[in-house]
């Protein structure tokens, strides 16, 4: 497969590539990793004329910290953050997640957390050659009007695979979006739109820049499904974060469950980890219950477009969640 | 039987260095000069008539060299058998899946060559389509080839003894259902070929096969040239797993495309490509019924396989076949009964491949199991009860020679701790057995024997001329390794020329195991002649008999007195400079009934050896997400002889991450309208190194008289009773019979929850 013809920049400073991003607007795309992007190219599923590459953009590679929380440059390449012990013992269900994400050589390589959260939604009648993708109508993603997922569906339910987004989102992170002369933050959870064939409320012209993961004093974890050990998408993955109570350290004081793989966007499930506030770390059977809340929540999101039966991907999200809060609840405790 | 001094050896294979250093050249390598860059168009229809097609704008694009469609062809059909000529190259009237040839380009590069499908206007009429084989037999539209109203292509029906008879009088009879979708193979390589016409009219072509002269011949026929004109030359192969086994029609396009552009041609697949337009393994539907006396020997079967055939016969009647042949070499049955249907569906081709059956025989055994526990039996004894026993003959009348079976068994018992841990293991780990045996080759007419030549040159360093292939399973180095056993000499003063139409005879191809057996045993004949001849001059130098004489480290000397000793090289020097030849030929043919027929007349020797497998599997499920965990696999495989323990090993390896690992957890494929939806390697899950067990091989050497050294063949009834042992392995570590494989993590865990919602104390 061919990548098609594009013309290539490669700024070196911040306000370059945000003025090349205001002149060509949506004719551009950023390259980080190009782990995503190429991909898709090469697939003939976009066609940029422009590609900005932030190869040469050192300044957006970085993990820091401040008495607020952990700052992730947006070009950080995943090795970074999964070497780094800050993001290990602040952010553990970041390192966890950037772990999995497809095999070593592609963290070592070229892969970047900017990428992970802002790679594109996937869906298995899309994420296919031209040749596959034609002789049959066009989907919603592809500019069509049917949705191959889901019958009579009125919009794209691609899903959202991103392991990154879905930990940080658990970790309540925020992102900062830049464009020429303005900057602006933005809750990860906030971030999204309700249809896969845009999946991020971005605008064209903007750049990621940056990711801060706020210190709330907790713990995290991360655990996802796939068919084989490396190279694969998941199927199903949950990201929790456990508070203690300020008073009683035994007791939970806030919890952020998030359910990623199962919808168009990680499913941020408010009301199940409302109900662990008050509940204590060893309370497995609350845990028990809001994973098989969560399950039901995140269920009605998911349609059968990544491989394994819709139905299994539903069950999973059960011992997902219920691993990952056991994991994080005796982190807390020890 | 250790007298010697480089067969049995643990030798690096000759063809590792070239290929662990990025060295060695595929097809998707070479580079010819002026070579043009070929693609091929194909229908996003499954099933749909070609009303026109107008290649007036592609042939009009600046930098296309040559554009062809069914015009251009002689129209002639292929077929693996005379009576299953079914596909056109390039069709003009029907496709019949997604990714049918309906035409091809050359241009100067990919990009142009590409531009120029586009501009390939076809028009269709899209026609009904069907896509499962029960939904084809029945089918009442259009059938998908017109000869054949109820999609049926191969009906295969063998019979021997009295078997409603002895369903009357058996003590305990069950029937049971096993499907299961289809596998690919997934070669490391992806389909590529080179072609170039010279200014003879001869036709030079490159690509991966699993033996040139199966190549040559139809290639000839579909150009209406003579065969010799026909040049299939070798080059590295990454794989085949019988899937490069037969023409590929862009063997034929590719080459029809410079024909008409008077220039070579390249066409490089894409892993989609390879995944729906070669070959793929055939999705099954087995039933099972089998009646046993009261220790559990089988005294009647009937099986009755559908296999989902795709849009043309391809290897049919073979592979309608060998799931059962496979079944009667195993297990003796007092008599057997089976109907085996292949059934024309819009789905890309299918065709051999190494784990062929997998539903088949996976389910076979998961009934032997059920019988055993009814009768109160342990799996390992079941089987020593029914398994093949040397001198016995198949149902279908060909005598089995060497036999270590009930060895492998036993060995593979022991090293498994499976009695200690059989029954005793907790929940959720389980241990299983799966034992097969497979056909050292078959009859398989004028190309069923092998010949080689050999040639000193004045060095004193050999050329041996073979047809073998090397797919990439060793069978260069099997042949080096032979002929320098048998003419005293060094690996390395061994040069071999090998699987090219040109050079070298007639050969089976790596078809049906019989590389070793058959291509193998010619070489050793050769070289024993050689030998011969060396052994006469050398004789006359030392003034000794001939027959005094042994070779050994380029020395040829008097097995009394080794001292007493010349060098090969001067014995070569001297039968130069004296015209005296001493190369030589040899080749060997397999005694098999010729008259032996896959469906008219399926019965006869279907040839001189078979091999024996046991493979041993130990599992931990999670019963929360239906994942399996493998602890251990032990593979246990009567070859006849090693002729290379470590190649062995790698192959037994091979064999168990794609028949067991992958054919049996992860590997299928999955459709949408005949659409495939995961034809790539992110999608198509492969295991990877690291989703491997540990895996212990044991060789069990019971040298077979009829074979080189007496070796038969190597890894083929592991890839087999690997995916028996997986099954057997899951059912046993989650107490349910799993019916439906591979056993995906949903089936898995279906079946726990179905189990624990049934009332307690049900018979499991
Ligand atoms: C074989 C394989 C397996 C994979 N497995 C996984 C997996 O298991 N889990 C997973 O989460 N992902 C997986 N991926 C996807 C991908 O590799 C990773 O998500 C990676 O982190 C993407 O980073 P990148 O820098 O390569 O992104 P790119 O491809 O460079 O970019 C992705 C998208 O983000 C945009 N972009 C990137 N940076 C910015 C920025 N700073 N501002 C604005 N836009 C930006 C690009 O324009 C593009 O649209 C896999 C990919 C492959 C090829
Ligand atoms: S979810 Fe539907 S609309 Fe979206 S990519 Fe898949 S088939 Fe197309």
């Amino acid at each position: 497969m061919r990548l098609p013809r594009f013309d290539y920049f490669g700024p070196d400073t911040l306000d370059a590539a945000l003025e090349l991003l205001a002149t060509h607007k949506e004719e551009a795309k950023i390259l980080a990793g190009g782990t995503d992007l190429l991909v898709r190219m090469k697939k003939g599923l976009l066609n940029p004329k422009v590609l900005i590459s932030l190869k040469a953009l050192n300044g957006l590679s970085y993990i820091k910290k401040d008495d607020e929380g952990i700052k992730i440059g947006a070009r950080t390449p995943l090795a970074d953050i999964i070497s780094s012990d800050l993001i290990q013992i602040q952010a553990t269900a970041l390192s966890q997640a950037c772990e999995k994400i497809g095999a070593v050589t592609l963290q070592h390589y070229r892969g970047t957390i900017g990428g992970n959260i802002l790679q594109d939604n996937r869906c298995h009648h899309y994420n296919q050659s031209k040749f596959h993708r034609s002789g049959r109508q066009a989907c919603h993603k592809e500019g069509g009007k049917i949705c191959y997922a889901r019958d009579e569906s009125d919009r794209c339910n691609s899903t959202c695979q991103s392991d990154g987004a879905t930990a940080l989102m658990a970790l309540g992170a925020k992102i900062i979006l830049a464009s020429a002369g303005h900057e602006r933050t933005v809750d990860l959870e906030n971030f999204y739109t309700t249809d896969g064939i845009m999946p991020f409320a971005m605008e064209p012209h903007e750049l990621l820049k940056e990711i801060f993961i706020p210190f709330q004093g907790g713990q995290s974890a991360y655990h996802r499904l796939a068919f084989r050990s490396a190279i694969d998408y998941p199927i199903v993955c949950a990201g929790v974060l456990l508070t203690p109570s300020l008073t009683q350290k035994d007791e939970i004081e806030g919890a952020r469950i998030v359910v990623g793989a199962m919808g168009r966007s990680p499913l941020f499930l408010a009301g199940e980890s409302a109900g662990l506030k008050g509940k204590k770390f060893t309370d497995f059977a609350a845990f028990q219950t809001a994973a098989d809340a969560a399950m039901n929540s995140a269920a009605t999101f998911a349609v059968h477009n990544v491989g394994g039966t819709l139905e299994y991907r539903r069950a999973m999200v059960s011992p997902m969640v219920f691993r990952a809060l056991k994991e994080a609840a005796q982190a807390a405790d020890r | 039987m250790s007298d010697y001094t480089i067969i049995g050896k643990r030798m690096p294979r000759i063809d590792s260095r070239a290929k662990v250093m990025g060295k060695a050249k595929f097809t998707a390598d070479l580079k010819l000069p002026g070579m043009l860059v070929g693609k091929i168009k194909r229908s996003p229809y499954a099933h749909a008539r070609i009303l026109n097609i107008d290649t007036s704008k592609a042939e009009a694009l600046p930098g296309v060299k040559s554009v062809v469609t069914g015009k251009d062809t002689e129209g002639v059909k292929w077929g693996v058998f005379s009576y299953t000529r079914d596909q056109q190259f390039i069709q003009m009237e029907k496709v019949r899946y997604i990714g049918d040839e309906v035409a091809g380009v050359a241009a100067v590069d990919e990009e142009t060559a590409l531009e120029a499908l586009d501009l390939i206007e076809v028009e269709y009429e899209e026609l009904p389509a069907v896509f499962e084989s029960m939904e084809a037999l029945a089918s009442q539209t259009e059938p998908i080839h017109e000869d054949f109203p109820n999609n049926i292509n191969v009906h295969i029906n063998i019979e021997t003894g009295e078997v409603d008879e002895n369903f009357k009088r058996a003590h305990y009879v069950r029937e049971d259902t096993f499907v299961a979708p289809e596998d690919s193979y997934f070669m490391a390589e992806p389909y590529a070929v080179a072609a170039r016409f010279d200014y003879d009219g001869c036709l030079e072509i490159w690509c991966p096969n699993g033996g040139p002269h199966m190549k040559s011949k139809p290639l000839s026929n579909a150009f209406k040239i003579p065969l010799h004109q026909v040049k299939v030359r070798k080059i590295t192969i990454g794989g085949a797993f019988g899937g490069r086994s037969e023409i590929c029609p862009a063997d034929y396009i590719c080459a029809l495309l410079a024909k008409k552009a008077d220039k070579p041609v390249k066409i490089e697949f894409t892993r989609e490509e390879n995944s729906i337009a070669t070959r793929q393994g055939h999705a099954m539907i087995t039933t099972h019924k089998t009646g046993v006396d009261k220790d559990g020997r089988v005294l009647a079967r009937e099986t009755t396989c559908y296999l989902d055939g795709g849009a043309y016969i391809s290897t049919g009647p073979i592979a309608v076949s060998v799931p059962f042949l496979s079944m009667e070499q195993v297990y003796r049955m007092e008599s057997v009964r089976y109907n085996g249907y292949s059934i024309y569906t819009n789905k890309p081709i299918r065709g051999m491949i190494r784990t062929h059956g997998r539903c088949f025989a996976a389910g076979l055994d998961t009934q032997l199991d059920m019988i055993a526990e009814h009768l109160g039996i342990d799996p390992v004894e079941m089987r020593l009860r029914n398994v093949r026993k040397p001198g016995e003959h198949t149902n279908t009348k060909s005598k089995v020679g060497s036999c270590a079976m009930d060895e492998t068994i036993h060995k593979a018992v022991e090293r498994s701790g499976f009695k200690d841990k059989w029954g005793k293991l907790p929940p959720f780990h389980g241990i299983g057995i799966g034992t097969n045996a497979v056909q050292v080759g078959f009859p398989m007419g004028i190309r069923g024997g092998s010949q080689s030549f050999i040639k000193f040159n004045e060095d004193g360093e050999a050329t041996v001329m073979s047809g073998v292939v090397d797919n990439g399973q060793g069978n260069d180095n099997m042949l080096v390794q032979i002929a320098a056993e048998e003419l005293g000499l060094l690996p390395e003063d061994i040069h071999l020329v090998s699987a090219d139409t040109e050079t070298t005879s007639s050969d089976p191809g790596s078809y049906s195991q019989v590389s070793t057996f058959v291509g193998g045993q010619a070489v050793q004949i050769a070289a024993a002649n050689c030998r011969k001849k060396l052994f006469e001059v050398a004789a006359k130098v030392l003034k000794v008999k001939a027959d005094t004489l042994a070779a050994k480290n380029r020395l040829i000397f008097v097995k009394d007195n080794p001292e007493k000793s010349i060098p090969i090289k001067k014995v070569v020097r001297i039968s130069l400079t004296n015209f005296n030849s001493v190369n030589a030929e040899g080749g060997y043919w397999p005694k098999v009934d010729m008259k032996r027929e896959w469906v008219s007349n399926p019965y006869g020797q279907m040839c001189e050896a078979f091999s024996f497998g046991t493979t041993i599997v130990e599992v931990k499920v999670d019963p929360d997400t239906g994942q399996v965990e493998v602890l251990n696999a032990t593979a246990c495989q009567d070859v006849g002889k090693a002729l290379n323990p470590l190649v062995l090993e790698g192959q037994f390896e091979g064999a168990i991450a794609m028949g067991g690992q992958g054919g049996m957890l992860t590997e299928y494929h999955e459709w949408k309208d005949g659409r495939c939806l995961n034809p790539t390697m992110l999608d198509y899950k492969l295991p990877l190194a690291c989703d491997m067990p540990n895996i212990d091989t044991i060789i069990v050497e019971s040298i077979e008289p009829k074979g080189p050294y007496g070796a038969k063949e190597a890894g083929m009834s592991i890839a087999m009773s690997a995916a028996q042992g997986y099954s057997a392995a899951v059912s046993n570590a989650i107490g349910v019979y799993m019916d439906s494989f591979p056993l995906t993590p949903d089936k898995i865990l279906a079946a726990i929850k179905e189990k624990k919602s049934r009332p307690q104390n049900k018979e499991s």
